[in-house]
């Protein structure tokens, strides 16, 4: 996680998200998955083909691309279809876009009901007798019964989550990293799906994202560095007040 | 010695005198600021690379000079609610923190009998101006144990000029022994932990042996807390001159 400065002096947390050989992989149409849209099964991170049973390698194969260690969903409308085989980059995003990221939480074990759902606990003294970080009661005398979701101590995090309407700043296309606004689930190096947000309120966000994807052998020649408009840049002089 | 042919033997001329003029060869003092020094982590270092990319474009367009904590330095920051639109503070640098972009430095002055410590951050765009109006090193890296000195040990005139001194000299120490108001303390200084010289510290003895019982006299040998950054830092130091020259 890196600061960024906004043109009026503000201070924003950025998280640095890292493209690494993302790549289609099939194309599940409507019918197929029985969904509202048709499906894109896309691939990240390069991993030995060892990792994994023969069996998990005909996907790869067919698409022509090494074996990946993750492979997710997307829900697709029929206009974007994108052949099996391209490789998606980080300037499929523009910046000012906004975005949901989607990520395992950092596993944090067995734990008690304090930590897993923030219960209050007990007193330290004034007489409680072993019980300070109990759940205490779990029911009602007239249920008779415990429902089915009482919360109880249990194993946490190591679940997937989701942060919605991250505003993405800053896009580094010879590096491939998407600079996403606050924090993101997961743990530092951790393999994270982003994907345009979902929200209402930025649904007619995007003004000219690259439609379908970023096509890297196209005639576009991107700068190295993109910006949002309120970013400051390094290169600017101080910012000053008038 | 008889030569073959009976002439006298040649002259041989004493060997040239070889003059090494140790004045020149001193080694340039080669500062590198602490912050661009990656912490120990698992993060990729790609990171660190894209950050000091961003760190060298703000130190091309703005002059962030060498200093030390124990520096005075006067800082000059943009103000939307000041009349001048820019706000100068001046004090004495008692802590640099953070790594990156994010790195920070506190300044501390006592401005009408009311301590004052502003925290900046050395990449911020606010920031207009660092000079540093008086160069000297203390004997601690940190110098927060001014909150509970005597208040004449932090004030700094704030109209203070700044003291001349030349490039090639080396950065004087202040062996300055700083005296303490009567305990409570924010912090107990005494303890072995914080490890600090600058205090003339006046509590009776059974209280200085006390508080060496909590000395830790394994953790200069353990292995696993060693960083040792010479390696790293050549790099960096490499990687700078090269990026600040073009």
């Amino acid at each position: 996680m890196m600061p960024i400065w906004t043109k009026s002096g503000e201070k924003h947390a950025v998280t640095l998200l890292k493209v690494q050989d993302c790549h289609v992989l099939r194309y599940v149409s409507k019918e197929e998955s029985g969904g509202k849209t048709a499906k894109l099964l896309v691939g990240g991170k390069n991993v030995s083909p060892f990792s994994k049973p023969e069996s998990a390698h005909e996907i790869f194969k067919e698409a022509g691309v090494p074996l990946k260690q993750k492979v997710t969903t997307f829900n697709v409308t029929d206009d974007a279809i994108i052949k099996p085989g391209t490789p998606l980059y980080a300037a499929h995003f523009r910046p000012g876009q906004f975005v949901d990221v989607t990520a395992k939480t950092i596993g944090k074990g067995f734990q008690g009901v304090m930590k897993r759902w923030g219960f209050k606990g007990q007193p330290a003294s004034h007489g409680q007798t072993k019980t300070h970080r109990r759940p205490g009661a779990i029911s009602t005398n007239k249920a008779a019964k415990v429902y089915r979701g009482k919360k109880m101590p249990g194993k946490m995090g190591n679940i997937y989550r989701t942060s919605f309407g991250l505003k993405v700043w800053r896009i580094n296309t010879k590096h491939d990293i998407i600079y996403v606004n606050g924090s993101v689930p997961g743990h530092t190096n951790c393999l994270v799906k982003v994907r345009d947000s979902k929200l209402p309120t930025y649904k007619d966000c995007n003004k000219n994202p690259p439609f379908p994807t970023f096509f890297a052998d196209g005639d576009e020649e991107l700068p190295e560095d993109l910006f949002d408009e309120e970013i400051f840049q390094f290169t600017d002089p101080s910012v000053t007040f008038s | 010695r008889v030569s073959s042919d009976g002439k006298p033997p040649k002259f041989q001329p004493p060997p040239k005198p070889v003059i090494i003029d140790r004045k020149t060869q001193k080694e340039e003092r080669r500062f590198l600021s602490p912050e661009f020094i990656p912490p120990r982590g698992r993060t990729d270092p790609l990171k660190y690379y894209i950050e000091r990319k961003d760190m060298i474009q703000r130190r091309k367009v703005f002059n962030i000079p060498e200093f030390y904590v124990g520096h005075v330095l006067a800082v000059t920051t943009a103000d939307p609610y000041a009349s001048a639109k820019s706000n100068r503070f001046v004090g004495i640098c008692i802590q640099r923190g953070g790594k990156g972009l994010g790195a920070t430095f506190v300044l501390r002055n006592v401005i009408e009998d009311q301590g004052v410590e502003i925290c900046y951050e050395l990449y911020s765009p606010r920031i207009q101006a660092i000079e540093v109006l008086k160069l000297e090193k203390r004997l601690d890296d940190n110098l927060m144990y001014l909150r509970d000195a005597l208040p004449e040990y932090s004030t700094f005139d704030v109209n203070m000029k700044p003291v001349s001194r030349m490039d090639h000299e080396e950065i004087p120490v202040n062996k300055l022994q700083v005296r303490m108001k009567p305990k409570p303390w924010s912090k107990r200084w005494e303890r072995p932990k914080y490890n600090i010289k600058g205090i003339k510290f006046e509590l009776p003895e059974h209280k200085m042996k006390a508080a060496q019982k909590w000395t830790q006299p394994w953790l200069e040998f353990d292995m696993l807390r060693e960083y040792d950054t010479s390696k790293i830092e050549e790099k960096i130091r490499k990687e700078l001159s090269e990026e600040l020259e073009k």
